[in-house]
């Protein structure tokens, strides 16, 4: 593959991926919310897979691999077998009204793009429009963590963001190392792990759901 | 051998961890927490005397350079008076029905692995390693912080995780720019090493590692408690279990800002030192403001060490900013003044807070009557987090100042000065109504237990030493620390 080429298919699932995120910030569900990430992340095993072919870099096949069965399978499955087994009748609760949320990172999404346009000569070392993308990600993807009051959907906030840094890590000319990939996963696992143990916690020990946590204050 | 120490180091407090889940006898628990960290400490001190004869070492991604080692040491030392002082605490929180015996196992076992991948942070030399035993560190310790399993602590819990793993996030991207400006230069092989960046990183592209720069310090600050990133750390600090307090604000914190320092030595040399000592600047003011207020109002004691601990976190940054000989060494002798004294000022509140119920300032009054050496140490913690000569964190605090003086900082010196002396005043005043007065009827008059006070007073020689003198070897450490960072 050029390398004209693969920037193109880079920037279109870059593309893919920002829609993705719109329908996370968008979604008025938590099931829509969490079918938009195993989606998103769908598309960024696809990227990798993309990459790998055209670098030959064989480690990104594994990330590929690991991304598709951890973040594109697994963790949404958890996320879903959690709302089922909670019976979760409340549902995003954002913090302020969903159509300003997405005011706020149509915002991101353009002031990273003009960020990186400064970066002439760096974005050789990161194939098509990755970083600015990454950026855009990751910063949205906080965006929800910080503007929604329940734990699944600060949690789909969570891998969202995680998947922006994933996406520029991975265009990064040499690829990021293989050992580093994997322990950062490893990290996402258990994040979530702990994160689910806690919401179970909450609602066994105090009956309450995390969003209703507001006693500390001062 | 101090190579093989390397890979030595962390297994030993994860092979404590697997053995404590073998056994749920408290005493065999107690006897492997102090032994663990026991041994911890002895091969740390080895370790430190082969650096300091031999230069750093190198053993895969683990590197140890004087930078790491002060930090090391503040580790060990630590977590060895964490141990001793857990004995004792542990069979006050039984009695009151804080712990309960049957989860006991998971709490050791779980300390331990916080102290592992807290050895990790300070060992790695590849920022990859860096980021995922800090991200680490926030999952063993958030269960830590819930620990008590109330209301108040799942909440902080939550936050902690929340808010941190947020940050975090930063602080990987920012790796992952600072890699990819790496790997542009020298191509992928250690392009991640902190090392192997720092021979080439003059030429490395000033714009991607200012942007690279800036994720780091968000993300790492928001681990070592910098405001406006510091939401988490009075609840966690208050909520936790006293133990878990001290390593928390005793290192955990410092843990962070060797990594901010690591992102400081990267951006000072690709895009001189002016840009990132002027963010260091500008988070370390915002964090000594921020936290004024709080301490003045606070009631609760453990959370006004929490804000304190911001306040002095604030401080390490403005001494690395104003930067120079004089400022990066005041900001790392801070960085151990404070840990060891926080460490203290904990265990003190925590004793006091068995023995009166509470942790309400207004309800713990006449301390010095019921417990005499517990209050003495509780005053003498905050004598010295006040500033007070002859202690340790006077000392530092002189040198960051003069540092500032010394660089024309006047504006960041006059409102650092202005808030130190309001602080200063509201800690007094806190301390003196819990030590003076009538003991509160709440009181336990019950004669203090031996081994708390040896976790304390262990602190306390180490916080009285080093205000009155700095011994040879630590400050040549010091030293070369300095030098490693600043040139």
């Amino acid at each position: 593959m050029s390398e004209e080429a693969l920037h193109a298919v880079i920037d279109d699932l870059g593309a893919l991926l920002l829609f993705t995120m719109i329908l996370i910030v968008a979604a008025g569900q938590i099931y829509r919310a969490i079918y938009a990430v195993s989606a998103q992340s769908l598309l960024i095993a696809l990227a990798a897979a993309v990459l790998a072919t055209a670098t030959g870099n064989t480690d990104l096949w594994v990330i590929a691999g690991v991304t598709l069965a951890v973040k594109a399978v697994a963790l949404p499955w958890v996320l879903h077998w959690i709302v089922q087994r909670m019976d979760i009748r409340r549902e995003i609760e954002p913090v302020i009204p969903i159509a300003a949320t997405l005011a706020l990172s149509v915002v991101i999404v353009v002031a990273s793009f003009q960020l990186t346009t400064s970066l002439g000569p760096v974005r050789q070392a990161i194939a098509g429009n990755a970083l600015p993308v990454g950026i855009s990600l990751t910063l949205t993807g906080v965006l929800v963590m910080a503007t929604r009051k329940t734990a699944l959907t600060q949690m789909v906030g969570l891998f969202a963001s995680e998947n922006g840094i994933f996406f520029t890590a991975m265009a990064v000319t040499q690829g990021m190392p293989l050992i580093i990939e994997i322990g950062v996963i490893l990290d996402v696992i258990l994040a979530a792990l702990v994160m689910t143990i806690l919401v179970l916690r909450v609602r066994s020990t105090v009956d309450a759901d995390v969003a209703d946590l507001d006693r500390l204050r001062g | 051998m101090a190579e093989t120490l390397l890979w030595v180091l962390p297994l030993i407090p994860t092979v404590t961890a697997l053995l404590m889940l073998t056994t749920r006898d408290r005493r065999v628990l107690s006897a492997l927490d102090v032994s663990g960290s026991a041994i911890l400490f002895a091969l740390a001190l080895v370790l430190a005397r082969e650096v300091a004869v031999g230069g750093p070492r190198t053993l895969g991604v683990f590197r140890l350079d004087d930078v790491g080692l002060v930090f090391l040491l503040l580790l060990v030392v630590l977590t060895l008076a964490v141990s001793i002082y857990t004995v004792g605490w542990l069979e006050q929180a039984l009695e009151v029905g804080n712990m309960k015996a049957e989860f006991l196992r998971s709490y050791f076992a779980l300390v331990h692995a916080f102290v592992a991948t807290m050895v990790v942070t300070v060992l790695a030399d590849n920022l990859g390693i860096l980021w995922i035993a800090m991200e680490g560190t926030t999952i063993t310790s958030a269960v830590l912080i819930g620990y008590h399993g109330h209301h108040h602590g799942l909440e902080a819990a939550w936050k902690y995780i929340i808010v941190t793993t947020i940050g975090i996030s930063f602080g990987l991207f920012g790796t992952v720019l600072i890699y990819a400006a790496a790997a542009d230069v020298q191509g992928g092989a250690g392009a991640m090493s902190w090392s192997a960046i720092m021979k080439i990183a003059p030429t490395l592209h000033p714009g991607i590692v200012r942007i690279g720069f800036i994720f780091a310090m968000v993300g790492y600050g928001t681990k070592a408690g910098l405001a406006p990133m510091h939401l988490w750390l009075p609840d966690a600090h208050s909520q936790a279990p006293t133990p878990v307090s001290a390593l928390l604000s005793g290192v955990l914190i410092k843990c962070a800002l060797l990594g901010i320092i690591r992102f400081q030595t990267i951006a000072a040399a690709a895009c001189g030192p002016a840009f990132p000592a002027q963010v260091l600047l500008i988070f370390g003011l915002i964090s000594v403001v921020v936290a004024t207020p709080f301490i003045l109002a606070q009631r609760d004691i453990k959370r006004l060490l929490g804000y304190h601990s911001v306040e002095h976190v604030g401080i390490v940054a403005l001494g690395l900013g104003f930067g120079g000989r004089v400022g990066t060494y005041g900001a790392l002798l801070h960085v151990v003044n404070h840990g060891i004294t926080k460490a203290l000022a904990f265990f003190a509140a925590g004793t006091a807070i068995a023995r009166y119920g509470s942790r309400d300032m207004r309800a713990i009054g006449g301390l010095l009557a019921v417990a005499p050496i517990g209050a003495t140490l509780l005053m003498l913690a905050a004598l010295s987090l006040a500033g007070v000569p002859p202690f340790s964190i006077f000392v530092s605090e002189l040198m960051v100042l003069r540092a500032g003086i010394g660089q024309g900082h006047w504006i960041a010196i006059a409102i650092f000065l202005s808030m130190v002396v309001v602080i200063f005043a509201g800690l007094l005043h806190h301390v003196g109504v819990m030590a003076f007065g009538e003991p509160t009827a709440t009181a336990s008059r019950e004669p203090e237990a031996w081994f708390p006070l040896a976790g304390m007073l262990l602190l306390a020689a180490i916080m009285i030493l080093l205000g009155i003198t700095l011994p040879g070897s630590f400050d040549g450490i010091l030293q070369r620390a300095t030098e490693v960072i600043v040139d």
